[in-house]
């Protein structure tokens, strides 16, 4: 029995480590080709990574992002889910919102941080709503793709058993809605990060971004290393605690009947 | 059912449509494919409404049995049969009596009841879909080719399941189907459609009853009626000759025909 449960979690995890190690090692080969000043070493970044950790003011960059990214997935979520559920039932709005959910899709993400600023000013506020502005279309067309792709006989099957049309919603739309967004939202909340970091790069508000601004004006590639590899590992993190479980959760059925 | 009439993107699938069902009778639907079977049972299930006619039911419940069970494919086996359960007011220790009643009642094993529809055999699925129309306690069941999936031997055992608790709940119902044998075997009557659903064209009634005929008998009534002209249409048709929008009820009654 131990030797087949030590066989699986080799197969399991074995993979994802041995990924982990070579890109490390590739890292480490090109630290030393290229030098500490161009690029640390992996343990140099640890090291920046865990004094930053060790700073209340490197929590608070740490937090100030997060806080933002939750923030704006939250209210994308409100606004685009809540928009691509309307739309994904009616017609009629889903064919007017169709282009502005184009337009808005095709806007780069560094022109929606230069007309914030200049329209709200660096603040809190213009991340926040860069951020949203940048995920809510995603998260939008994501809902409207769920609601036109759920299985619409399963709510015949309900309305045959005299089930309400909210009852339908609940019961069923709702459950397939929800296991088809897991991913989008993934892929929404890896959005948010880049989009943030960028914004407050670019508009110097606190935060890993500002940290990055501060790391490349005094020449500290250590430092803009240590916050790369923060956000990344914050997204990994809140990945791998909300939106796997959701997904987990909300989609187990979809890969039991696959 | 009097007088239906529906069309689907101004195609006409039913015209003028009259069926009557009394109280403990089933009765077999044939008809070649596209010829609107389905979006009657639909009709007779109150999914669809009409465009013309009049639905007169005289029972206070029914049930439907669909093709591909339509199970929950989230909800576990013993969630899919109580699902209609919970759509009402019942406390929830009556739903879980009057479920494993259900399950008992179609022979599904108490194992199988925290199972997921995947995890189900074809025959477990068709039996957990038979066991959640059965749950409402129906006096009429609705039946919409629920065995066509299945293989010959499989689909006998659910045939003789559905006569088995027909005849000890004595419900009636409508049977739809495109096997002419699984119609004489199951029904009281077998009635025929008209291939453009121009309403019913007649009735052929199989000698005896459902559950007390022989194989003999069923054997001999099919041959013989294949020669009957009401089912000239269902035995001669070829699904070839039928255009692609009146040929969609494959996966049953679909809004697209």
């Amino acid at each position: 029995m131990l030797p087949i449960l030590a066989a699986r979690a080799a197969l399991r995890f074995g993979p994802p480590a041995f990924g982990t190690v070579l890109f490390l090692a590739a890292w480490q080969v090109a630290h030393w080709h290229y030098g500490a000043f161009i690029l640390p070493s992996p343990w140099q970044t640890l090291l920046a990574v865990w004094a930053t950790l060790s700073s209340a003011s490197g929590w608070a960059a740490l937090g100030a992002t997060f806080g933002r990214v939750g923030l704006a997935l939250g209210l994308s979520g409100l606004i685009g889910g809540g928009l691509g559920l309307v739309a994904g039932y009616l017609w009629l709005i889903r064919a007017t919102l169709a282009p502005v959910a184009t337009i808005l899709l095709g806007m780069p993400a560094t022109a929606w941080v230069i007309l914030t600023m200049i329209w709200f000013g660096p603040s809190h506020g213009s991340i926040l709503f860069t951020i949203a502005i940048v995920i809510g279309p995603i998260l939008y067309i994501g809902t409207v793709d769920a609601v036109l792709t759920r299985d619409r006989r399963l709510e015949d099957m309900a309305t045959s058993f005299g089930a309400s049309r909210w009852a339908r919603f609940r019961t069923i739309a709702l459950r397939q809605i929800l296991s088809s967004l897991g991913p989008v939202f993934g892929i929404a909340l890896a959005l948010g990060f880049k989009v943030a970091i960028m914004a407050e790069l670019v508009t110097n508000v606190a935060g890993l971004g500002a940290q990055m601004a501060q790391a490349r004006a005094h020449m500290d590639i250590d430092l803009a290393l240590a916050n790369v590899a923060l956000a990344v590992a914050g997204l990994v993190i809140i990945e791998h605690l909300v939106i796997r479980p959701f997904q987990t959760r909300l989609g187990q059925w979809k890969r039991g009947a696959a | 059912m009097a007088t239906i009439s529906h069309s689907f993107s101004a195609r006409r699938v039913l015209d003028t449509v009259s069926l009557v069902i009394r109280p403990g009778e089933l009765v077999a639907l044939v008809g070649p494919s596209g010829c609107g079977k389905s979006t009657l049972a639909a009709i007779a299930a109150g999914i669809v409404k009409p465009d013309q006619g009049r639905i007169l039911r005289q029972y206070q419940r029914h049930g439907m049995v669909f093709q591909q069970s339509r199970l929950l494919p989230w909800a576990s086996a013993r969630d899919n049969i109580a699902y209609p359960l919970t759509l009402g007011t019942l406390p929830r220790a009556q739903i879980t009596a009057r479920t494993h009643a259900a399950a008992q009642a179609v022979a599904l094993l108490p194992e199988d009841l925290d199972k997921l529809p995947a995890q189900l055999s074809g025959g477990m699925r068709a039996r957990a879909a038979i066991a959640r129309a059965l749950v409402v306690e129906p006096e009429f069941l609705i039946f919409d080719e629920p065995f066509a999936a299945l293989d010959p031997a499989l689909r006998r055992r659910m045939q003789d399941l559905v006569l088995s608790l027909a005849q000890a709940r004595g419900f009636g119902g409508l049977f739809i189907t495109h096997d002419l044998h699984e119609a004489a075997r199951l029904s009281h009557r077998i009635a025929v459609m008209d291939r453009q659903g121009k309403g019913i064209l007649g009735s052929l009634v199989p000698p005896g009853t459902p559950g007390a005929r022989s194989e003999a008998q069923i054997f001999d009534f099919t041959q013989e009626a294949r020669n009957h002209p009401l089912l000239h249409d269902l035995v001669n048709v070829d699904e070839r000759a039928v255009t692609l929008d009146c040929a969609c009820d494959t996966l049953g009654f679909q809004r697209c025909c």
